[in-house]
């Protein structure tokens, strides 16, 4: 606090030293300006939260949480107790969020109608100066209501609406116009993920890239996103953070690695301190971390658009840590340069979206993929970047009525 | 037989040196840090119990701490029984542990010598002693000396203060912890200069003529006054020797005290007897880590949504919880440091929930200090006295030691003996060489 006694002392500096004079007046300004900056902000916050347009955000946010959870009651089969003086909640959103992003912190998100989805249609081209396969991409898929964990590679964590996000034009989609969640010095984007429906399940698990994993229970997960900070997870310097799967205790958690090692346990086995659960190979690194859940396979996706299908039987649960892990692949095929990009359960009502290395995102049935073993590339130079998948109820039901009225 | 060096343990930061082929060489000890012949006094013990030192530790506690998790969990640490006149019986004592810490700072050793208390720490699962804290300090200094010589050594002529403690028997003790930290970290043989010495060893060196020198080492720990007849090996004499345990770092406690707390509540309005406690031990900073428990955070809490000046407790809250004490008191240092090349600097530090902003100038700080000046230009002219000599027969008066660059000092010392005899050494070197000089003179 400035008080007239401290003033008074700085007089006398000026007194006893005159060259004292030039510098005080300097950082009395820059500290002038550096305040003046945040109660510009701090005004244009309160202007927001005056004229209501805050607090109708939040409403909307809140209604809409509030009805997703009983949504979700609701396919569960637990109890729905909607309060009678509670309002009407808005109807979600029906369009499904498409997110390609980027270690830089860059994400581009594409809205795309479920309805209007055709099996195999190009959606997009990602207009890119640097080649996509440079820039380590991910893709997630999401619903339009969802509340979206941004997850750097230091363990800090940033938390916001998919509707915070600016929707690109599929003409339109370039890195140079992406949304932009900064990264700190040395610091990357490991990965995002939707975290809106985390109260349903038990426990969070934390992957590394090198196959460390410790887990921790969601209502600790809560309590860090609150505090921005989930820690990295990693235990050697050369390793980095993967990012994260919600798990039930009993569910099966499976990590796929590139070379296609794979490692699966029941969550509820899983360690709470980070453990090395994977030994995996100098050039080796995880690629993707999921729960099988009720799905009856696992369809694993490599760089050259090879589909590999296998029945949830086939996994070999892992009875200890630091394991080898299951192989996939053959040798020969490690050998000749087959790499897993992707992997993820399936079932007949699975979607997937591929981004190909010249930027090209596509979209297929992953049945249809499953059924022809193979996906059709560009030509020689066009390889597959990265995979994600996506469950699609509406389609599902075209697709039976469009069974029901094919002649035998 | 292996090397002998001269090693200059300081409270704020320590050197190594030899005397080899008639030249003193200082060795870059810490590459990392902007002058590599200084090394900081800074030790780092991780959970694993690995051990780093200098500006590694600094970055290592920097990149495994700010921000962190913690989970605090409740452990038991032991027993205390009860005797009354009808009745005893054993109570259980516990803990609360932050398990996820992932190490363990320790600065300012060299201060817990003049300590009565101070015996030890617990780190994590181990007791370290005084004489083990030092000890694995010196030993990584041994390391890194080694490998740069490529030699193993085996003697150290370390420099001490002319008193470690007022006291006769704490002095003796200090010495025979620092002398078994020494034999500890694998040095055969060791010997003690004192550091004023030391620096007029150094001094000695640049002389044609015998003259009358004032060493006035002023450091981070202590201040340490001689006065010696230099220049000529027959007539070499020591007048008077003298000291004080007030130094660099009980000026940054004074600034603490004056100019900091006010940002973390203090004064600003009447606390409960809890918070205040915490806002009182921010100038302590041993004590400050000890204050991340749940029960202090839960005051903390309280406070603050009863609305108490919230918005600096909140800054309390985070500097106690998200490990910024040591960027803190970096702060108040460097802020000290600034005031001694120019009249005006600021301290800053913006955190999350924390935004200290503090225009500090020179007569601020110099009224911040008077009575530490007064002390300080006491025990000088007790010592002047002691010698037998006028301040007009001190030919030179040698400053040496990072608080000697203080300008109110040089200008106290310009008073009494003439600004024109006052002379800077090499302020964090000179220390160390003279003790390589000792070091070969002693074999």
């Amino acid at each position: 606090m400035i008080g007239q006694g401290k003033i008074d002392e700085w007089i006398s500096e000026v007194q006893e030293r005159p060259e004292s004079a030039e510098l005080i007046i300097r950082y009395i300004a820059k500290r002038l300006s550096e305040l003046a900056g945040r109660e510009e902000e701090l005004a244009a916050e309160n202007i927001e939260l005056l004229s209501g347009r805050k607090v109708e955000e939040y409403e909307n946010r809140i209604a809409s949480l509030e009805y997703q959870l009983e949504l979700l009651k609701r396919q569960l089969g637990g109890e729905v107790v909607l309060p009678s003086e509670a309002p009407a909640p808005k109807p979600v959103s029906e369009n499904v969020n498409i997110l390609a992003y980027n270690s830089l912190g860059q994400v581009l998100c594409l809205e795309i109608n479920p309805d209007a989805l055709e099996s195999g249609q190009t959606l997009a081209l990602i207009q890119s100066e640097v080649p996509v396969s440079d820039l380590q991409v991910n893709l997630l898929v999401t619903g339009a209501q969802e509340e979206l964990l941004f997850i750097f590679d230091s363990g800090r964590t940033v938390a916001m609406p998919t509707t915070k996000l600016p929707v690109s034009h599929p003409e339109q989609l370039a890195w140079q116009g992406a949304f932009l969640q900064e990264p700190h010095i040395k610091e990357e984007l490991a990965a995002i993920h939707p975290v809106g429906k985390m109260t349903l399940y038990d426990t969070c698990v934390q992957a590394s890239r090198r196959g460390f994993v410790k887990k921790m229970k969601t209502t600790f997960l809560a309590a860090h996103i609150t505090e921005n900070y989930i820690g990295s997870g990693v235990k050697m310097p050369a390793d980095k953070t993967w990012g994260l799967t919600l798990a039930n205790n009993d569910d099966l958690f499976v990590l796929v690695s590139q070379e296609g090692y794979i490692f699966s346990m029941p969550a509820g086995r899983l360690p709470i301190a980070i453990e090395e659960v994977i030994r995996l190979a100098i050039t080796d690194h995880i690629v993707t971390a999921f729960v099988a859940g009720q799905k009856p396979s696992i369809l694993f996706i490599t760089q050259n658009g090879k589909a590999v299908h296998r029945d949830m039987g086939w996994l070999e649960v892992a009875s200890s840590f630091k394991t080898k892990g299951q192989p996939l692949l053959s040798k020969e095929r490690r050998e000749a340069g087959t790499r897993i990009i992707g992997a993820a359960p399936v079932d007949a009502l699975e979607w997937g979206v591929f981004l190909h290395s010249d930027g090209t995102l596509s979209v297929q049935r992953l049945s249809e993929l499953v059924a022809r073993g193979t996906l059709p590339l560009g030509g020689t130079a066009d390889s597959l970047v990265s995979f994600a998948s996506f469950h699609m109820a509406e389609k599902m039901q075209e697709a039976s009525k469009e069974k029901a009225h094919r002649p035998a | 037989m292996g090397l002998r060096v001269g090693i200059d343990f300081g409270t704020s930061n320590s050197g190594v040196a030899i005397y080899q082929g008639d030249q003193i060489h200082v060795l870059p000890i810490d590459t990392k840090n902007l002058v590599p012949e200084v090394v900081k006094s800074i030790l780092y013990i991780t959970r694993d119990y690995r051990h780093f030192i200098g500006q590694e530790a600094v970055e290592l506690y920097y990149q495994q701490n700010i921000n962190r998790q913690r989970r605090f969990v409740k452990k038991w640490a032991g027993e205390i029984d009860y005797h009354g006149a009808e009745m005893d019986y054993v109570r259980d004592v516990y803990v609360y542990v932050d398990e996820l810490q992932p190490g363990r700072l320790m600065q300012f050793i060299k201060t817990a010598l003049r300590s009565e208390k101070y015996t030890g720490t617990q780190v994590f699962d181990r007791y370290y002693t005084l004489s083990d804290i030092i000890a694995t300090y010196l030993q990584a200094l041994k390391g890194r000396a080694e490998s740069l010589l490529g030699e193993e050594i085996s003697s150290v002529t370390l420099g001490r203060p002319v008193r470690f403690s007022a006291s006769v028997e704490q002095d003796r003790k200090a010495q025979a912890t620092l002398q078994q930290g020494a034999q500890e970290a694998g040095f055969k043989q060791v010997n003690f200069e004192l550091e004023p010495i030391a620096a007029a060893l150094y001094y000695e060196l640049s002389l044609s003529k015998a003259q009358n020198v004032l060493i006035f080492d002023f450091g981070g720990g202590t201040l340490d006054l001689t006065i010696m007849r230099l220049g000529d090996k027959r007539q070499r004499r020591v007048y008077a020797s003298g000291g004080i345990g007030m130094a660099g770092s009980d000026f940054d406690r004074a600034i603490i005290h004056q100019r900091m707390l006010p940002h973390f509540g203090k004064g600003v309005v009447q606390h409960e007897p809890e918070i205040l406690s915490l806002i009182n031990t921010i100038p302590d900073w041993a004590a400050l880590p000890e204050l991340s428990t749940p029960m202090a955070r839960a005051e903390l809490r309280r406070a603050i949504q009863a609305g108490v000046a919230p918005v600096r407790l909140k800054a309390l809250e985070a500097l106690i919880f998200n490990d910024l004490a040591f960027s803190f008191y970096n702060l108040v240092e460097a802020t000290k440091i600034a005031l001694s090349s120019r009249g005006v600097a600021v301290a800053a530090m913006k955190e999350k929930d924390m935004d200290i902003w503090e225009l500090y100038t020179r007569s601020q700080f110099e009224k911040d200090i008077r009575e530490h000046r007064q002390q300080i230009e006491g025990v000088l002219l007790e010592t002047l006295a002691a010698s037998g000599l006028e301040p007009g027969q001190i030919d030179a008066v040698v400053k040496t030691g990072g608080s000697s660059n203080i300008p109110v000092f040089g200008q106290m010392l310009g008073r009494i003996f003439g600004a024109e005899k006052v002379k800077s050494s090499d302020v964090f070197n000179s220390v160390t060489a003279g003790l390589a000089i000792k070091a070969h003179r002693n074999s």
